[in-house]
């Protein structure tokens, strides 16, 4: 490449290459980090909601277990079913959104045991499982039921979708180092871009300043000694492309001034 | 001094970095695209735009001379490990700033040691740059460039010259530009047989490139944790034995044994007391190794022992065995072995057979002299006589050498660093060995050592590689005018 011209615009297309260049991986690495972050907060958030639901599910059908057991009301048979369905459904959403599926695995087990136990009382009382011993009254058969064998599974079912709230709160640390490592990988190769631009701006500037104001100062040094002391036109050094056009044709300038006019 | 002619050679180093480092990316983007293929490519990028920078302002300059030489060379050599570091930086994982410096020098100069823990944690395009890092180290930054770039011209011939010692300089008997020819066919002429010979011995074609690459440039990087330890293979240790003793030949000897020329390995005395010091070093090794029952079988003990004592002496630094649980007899000689090294004109760091020779046959000089005080003694080397000027160099790169050495383990122990590793350590960084002893052993990395000890430490290797005065006389400042 020839021309001064040329090699600045070129220095200079280097510099503005290197920043956009350096921007674009910063703001992309940076949109990952904020993508991940907002995964991160979403799937929480969805995380506690789903929880919530199901946690609501179990205490409605509780509550219609203990009106249908130990008060033997059997109008909240249905209010019993549809919360035991909702809890169901709300398992089958977090099991299809779950990026981690073994969290639900005792969730799971758990529903399925209180849906057995409870389809089961619903459809035969308590009266296939518990017998009626002397003095036992229906009412008082099923405050057993909901002692003995409700009470365990249902202690299951809620600690099962506690854990499941806080599995998201677990998985968080090796997301965290994650998210770590990617604001690190969106850091670096700006700073080192930084650092490259740096050394490229000191080189263009060096560079400019003996190929372009070195050799004007040597020239401005020899004209000016020209016009005070009639000194011969001289500048030192090597010089190139438009800087040695310019001294060609001052030197032909002053060959002309002195040639008498005829 | 014209410092924008400098900047243009070590720009022309910096492209073929770019493009090795494009080679590595190529590589990654094969094995699936892994994590370092983003690094590698940015690093390449910026590496090129670096090294093209100059170009565009500096015309080419065919007349260099011998104060631009030393500072292309030197300063190529500094550039290198900086831009070296690109790729460790940008990947992260173990690689904190001292940490890919280290891991950056370490390759440059074919010292081998490392600051991973988990080697295997690295993916393939990574693991391909250590190797392709510490290969380019091992013929020599510029050396390599000067080959294969035809812009270099006529300045090639200055630039061969600084870059190679002056001890090496003497079995060639070519022009400049042949000479870095020769070094180049021979350096992958031997890789090429190495990796074949490897593939063959049962690894696979990565592993078996990679391994070639670190023995032929004397480096020790491995692709595995347990080094070569891991493939445990008689055939392998052999093969291995075999190109890291290779590699610590001169290479204009490699050359004309290859070729049938009269001035061959056979003949060199150098390369006769080399082999000879292997030799005798693995037997008394392995005999000693036998003899304390650390090894069930003679045969065993013989493995690990030559091994071990040709990895050490040729500086590459590979293991098959945790040397730290050897005999002290046998410590010491791989300490030996460590500071003596192999031959200059190799790939090889450390004080060099040749100036051992040398520094040997002056002492039985000064012991005739003083039974015969009007003698005249001459020192012959390979049948050459020695100019007093080459015996005074000698002395005095040894000297150096060791006061560098002293003054590396002073280091260390300031660092809080035990005086073992410290030691070993210094001697391992300055010879560009690898493993030493303590904290530092064939099976340890230098990952628990303080921050500092390690930056030293790359002092350490980079005085090694250039020899010393090399690196020194760069800094200064009177020497600039």
């Amino acid at each position: 490449m020839t021309g001064m011209r040329k090699r600045v615009t070129v220095g200079f297309l280097s510099i503005v290459c290197l920043l956009f260049f350096s921007g674009m991986v910063s703001f992309l690495e940076l949109s990952h980090l904020s993508r991940d972050t907002g995964e991160i907060l979403k799937a929480n958030k969805r995380n506690i909601e789903l929880a919530k639901e199901m946690l609501d599910a179990a205490h409605e059908q509780n509550i219609a277990l203990i009106h249908r057991s130990v008060f033997g009301d059997r109008s909240y048979d249905s209010l019993c079913r549809a919360s035991m369905e909702r809890l169901e459904n709300t398992l089958l959403v977090a099991q299809n959104e779950a990026l981690e599926k073994s969290f639900l695995d005792s969730l799971a087990f758990a529903t399925t045991e209180l849906r057995l136990l409870t389809d089961n009382y619903l459809a035969f009382g308590s009266r296939d499982s518990v017998s009626v011993a002397a003095g036992q009254t229906l009412d008082s058969l099923g405050r057993v039921w909901y002692d003995d064998q409700y009470e365990r599974v249902y202690g299951q079912l809620t600690s099962a979708i506690k854990s499941y709230m806080t599995s998201t709160q677990s998985s968080l640390a090796p997301r965290a180092e994650q998210m770590k490592k990617n604001a690190y990988r969106a850091v670096t190769p700006v700073l080192i871009s930084l650092v490259v631009m740096i050394a490229i701006v000191l080189m263009l500037f060096y560079f400019m300043s003996i190929y372009c104001v070195a050799p004007i100062e040597r020239m401005n040094k020899g004209l000016g000694n020209y016009l005070t002391f009639r000194a011969p036109f001289t500048v030192k050094g090597d010089l190139k492309d438009e800087v040695l056009e310019l001294k060609e044709k001052i030197d032909l300038l002053i060959k002309q001034a002195k040639t008498p006019k005829a | 001094m014209r410092v924008d002619v400098v900047l243009r050679y070590i720009g022309v180093v910096m492209l073929f970095f770019a493009f090795f480092m494009l080679l590595s990316a190529g590589i990654s983007y094969v094995s699936g695209m892994d994590s370092a293929f983003y690094p590698l490519l940015l690093s390449s990028l910026l590496t090129a735009l670096l090294g093209a920078f100059p170009l565009i302002f500096v015309g080419k300059c065919d007349q260099i001379t011998n104060k631009e030489g030393f500072c292309i060379v030197v300063g190529a050599w500094l550039v290198a490990c900086v831009v070296s570091m690109f790729p460790y930086l940008i990947w992260g994982g173990e690689f904190s700033l001292v940490n890919a410096w280290f891991e950056s020098v370490s390759g440059l100069t074919t010292t081998g040691s490392t600051i991973l823990i988990d080697v295997e944690a690295l993916p393939r395009g990574l693991l391909f740059w250590r190797m392709a890092s510490t290969w380019i180290g091992g013929m020599g930054v510029v050396m390599f460039a000067l080959v294969v770039l035809p812009s270099i011209g006529r300045s090639r011939m200055m630039l061969s010259n600084v870059e190679l010692s002056t001890m090496a300089k003497d079995n060639y008997r070519y022009r400049s530009q042949i000479v870095v020819q020769i070094l180049l066919v021979v350096y992958i002429g031997l890789t090429a047989v190495s990796t074949v010979l490897l593939k063959l011995a049962g690894m696979n074609w990565f592993d078996a490139l990679c391994h070639a690459m670190s023995a032929c440039a004397t480096s020790g990087f491995s692709t595995k944790n347990a080094s070569v330890a891991y493939f445990n293979s008689p055939a392998i240790d052999t093969i291995l034995i075999l190109t890291m003793i290779i590699a610590g030949i001169h290479f204009g000897l490699i050359y004309a044994t290859v070729t049938g020329k009269r001035n061959n390995i056979f003949r060199s005395e150098v390369t006769r007391w080399y082999l000879g010091m292997f030799l005798a070093g693995g037997v008394l090794i392995a005999i000693s190794l036998y003899a304390a029952d650390i090894y069930p079988t003679l045969a065993t003990s013989f493995r690990h022992a030559m091994f071990q004592f040709a990895s050490l002496v040729s500086t590459t630094g590979f293991a098959t065995a945790d040397s730290n649980t050897w005999t002290p007899f046998a410590t010491i000689l791989l300490i030996f072995g460590s500071l003596v090294c192999a031959c200059a004109g190799s790939t090889a760091g450390g004080i060099k057979v040749n100036r051992m020779v040398l520094a040997g046959k002056m002492m039985s000089a000064r012991l005739k002299l003083q039974q015969h005080p009007n003698a005249v003694i001459r020192i012959r080397l390979d049948g050459v006589i020695q100019d007093n000027e080459v015996l005074h160099s000698v002395m005095i790169y040894i000297v150096a050498y060791l006061m560098f050495l002293l003054l590396g383990t002073i280091a260390g122990a300031l660092f809080g660093v035990d005086l073992t590793t410290s030691f070993t350590g210094s001697v391992a960084s300055m010879g560009n060995v690898g493993p030493g002893f303590g904290e530092v052993g064939s099976m340890d990395n230098w990952s628990a050592m303080p921050a500092a000890f390690k930056v030293s430490n790359t002092l350490l290797m980079l005085l090694g590689r250039l020899e010393i005065f090399g690196l020194i006389q760069i800094f200064f400042m009177k020497w600039w005018k």
